[in-house]
């Protein structure tokens, strides 16, 4: 019997942006590396991601974008859960995202951004590292190794 | 415990997103919890979608939930897809084709991961469906894994079970292969726009008249299907992306819901329910203490023992098994005194 809870990861897409290849990629990666993903789709809203996760009693969002409104539509993101006073979940970042950009989503609350060309196994490293800090006792969520 | 389940009832929804993730542990609150469900509820029916992969089971939901709304009804769903039995990873894609339905708050949709369990749910399917009918959900969806020739465990919790197929999956001696169409009260061909479509439907009506004659020929009432013995399985063919028929499979859903109401279906139901959970957790128990047990020493000398043919491999397995059962054992002692 593991202590920990299967981590439960949603990977999302906002906004007008029909560009998923590197989602799926990672929405792939994330389930061969053990988690328990939930991949929402193309052009969905703010609202809708934050009710799935709500919903889903999801650990970590990450949200993947190309279109260049990653400013506006993640910010609206992070604001929704601020809103409904979503705290423990850990909000993560990624595609074509320009660099001076970066610092401004950290601000936002996204606790990594993850550019073009980023290996998987750095992504999963982050990841384990940002569980463990959310849950130091590691009776947290956690990916479950095969 | 019934303080979790009291603000649940009252309708606060991370309570209920979190108890749900709460009830696929084993821990001993979760125990609890999973006690605590089974004697609060069982009077709502739950309706159960199964069929191959890919035959639309969740776009005939998601086109479902939109109907049910407009009657005004709260509906939930428990959508399950299977787990990696190499990587213990999955992707719960179910949702994708709901996703319009996740802002409507009076709609309620979670993911569920096999987490190697066989049969097309998961073990935490059954808790998870209580818990939305604590929280007043009404009717309550599970969607099972896309399913191969005979996972039928939701036979054994759904109240109703409808079988989805589409054309372009095998002929009709396919059909009269043990499996899928035994557990069907309804049986659903979508994609009705593809040009095989009507020798499907043809040849479910010949195979099930088939059945009907085979029982009356034997005299034996069929004891799987929810409301026999007078029991008649309805056939239909829709198109869920264009909604077409899926009018008249709701008007049938809601004609069996209302049968399955009744209180002495109710009982009847809720012991099948009962029965099944057993023999799952049963099941779930002895192979996890198996499991250890493979790993064990005894594991290893029983394999020796019978790969220099000094004992039987039936013999070995005895051993193996009541090795697990005090196992079990002795799990349960310890939990005691801890509690």
């Amino acid at each position: 019997m593991s202590p920990a809870k299967p981590a439960r990861v949603l990977v999302g897409k906002v906004g007008l942006d029909g560009h998923d290849r590197g989602a799926k990629f990672i929405v792939k990666a994330l389930r061969n590396a053990g988690y328990d993903v939930i991949y929402t789709g193309i052009r969905r809203t703010p609202e809708q991601i934050v009710r799935t996760a709500i919903d889903e009693d999801i650990d970590v969002i990450g949200l993947s974008l190309l279109s260049g409104a990653h400013k506006e539509l993640f910010a609206r993101v992070a604001e929704l859960l601020e809103k409904e006073g979503v705290k423990d979940v850990i909000l993560v970042a990624g595609g074509t995202i320009p660099d001076q950009d970066i610092d401004h989503l950290k601000s936002l609350g996204f606790r990594r951004v993850f550019t073009p060309g980023t290996p998987f196994a750095e992504i999963a490293a982050a990841l384990d590292e940002e569980l463990a800090i959310l849950n130091p006792a590691g009776s947290g969520a956690a990916r479950r190794s095969p | 415990m019934s303080a979790l389940l009291e603000k649940i009832r009252g309708g606060d929804r991370k309570s209920l997103a979190r108890a749900m993730s709460l009830v696929e542990r084993a821990s001993s609150e979760a125990r609890e919890v999973k006690e605590a469900l089974r004697l609060s509820t069982g009077n709502v029916p739950w309706w159960g979608f199964t069929g191959p992969p890919g035959v639309g089971k969740s776009t005939l939901i998601d086109t479902l939930i939109s109907r049910i709304r407009s009657d005004g009804q709260r509906v939930g769903v428990i959508a399950v897809d299977p787990t990696s039995s190499l990587t213990n990873g999955a992707l719960l894609g179910d949702r994708v084709r709901m996703m319009r339905h996740s802002t409507d708050l009076d709609v309620f949709i979670r993911s569920l991961a096999t987490h190697r369990c066989e049969g097309g749910l998961s073990d935490a399917t059954i808790h998870c469906a209580r818990l939305l009918e604590v929280a007043g959900y009404d009717p309550i969806v599970i969607e099972t894994v896309g399913v191969g020739q005979n996972e039928v465990d939701v036979s054994t919790i759904a109240d109703i079970c409808a079988v989805i197929l589409a054309p372009g999956f095998g002929d009709d001696i396919q059909l009269l292969k043990a499996g899928l169409l035994e557990i069907a009260d309804l049986v659903v061909v979508n994609k009705c726009d593809l040009p095989d479509a009507n020798r499907l439907l043809q040849a479910i009506h010949a195979e099930l008249a088939l059945s009907s004659l085979s029982d009356e020929d034997t005299g034996e009432a069929k004891e799987v299907h929810a409301n026999a013995p007078s029991h008649r399985v309805d056939v239909l063919g829709i198109e869920a992306i264009s909604e077409k028929g899926v009018e008249a499979l709701l008007g049938k859903l809601r004609e069996q819901d209302a049968i399955a109401r009744l209180p002495d279906r109710r009982q009847q139901h809720n012991r099948r329910r009962l029965l099944g959970e057993m023999r799952r957790s049963a099941a779930t128990a002895l192979e996890r203490a198996l499991g250890e047990g493979l790993s064990a020493p005894l594991a290893t000398e029983l394999i020796n023992r019978v790969e220099r043919g000094e004992l039987p491999l039936d013999e070995a397995v005895v051993q193996l098994v009541s090795d697990g059962l005090s196992a079990l054992n002795t799990d349960r002692r310890q939990r005691t005194t801890a509690g």
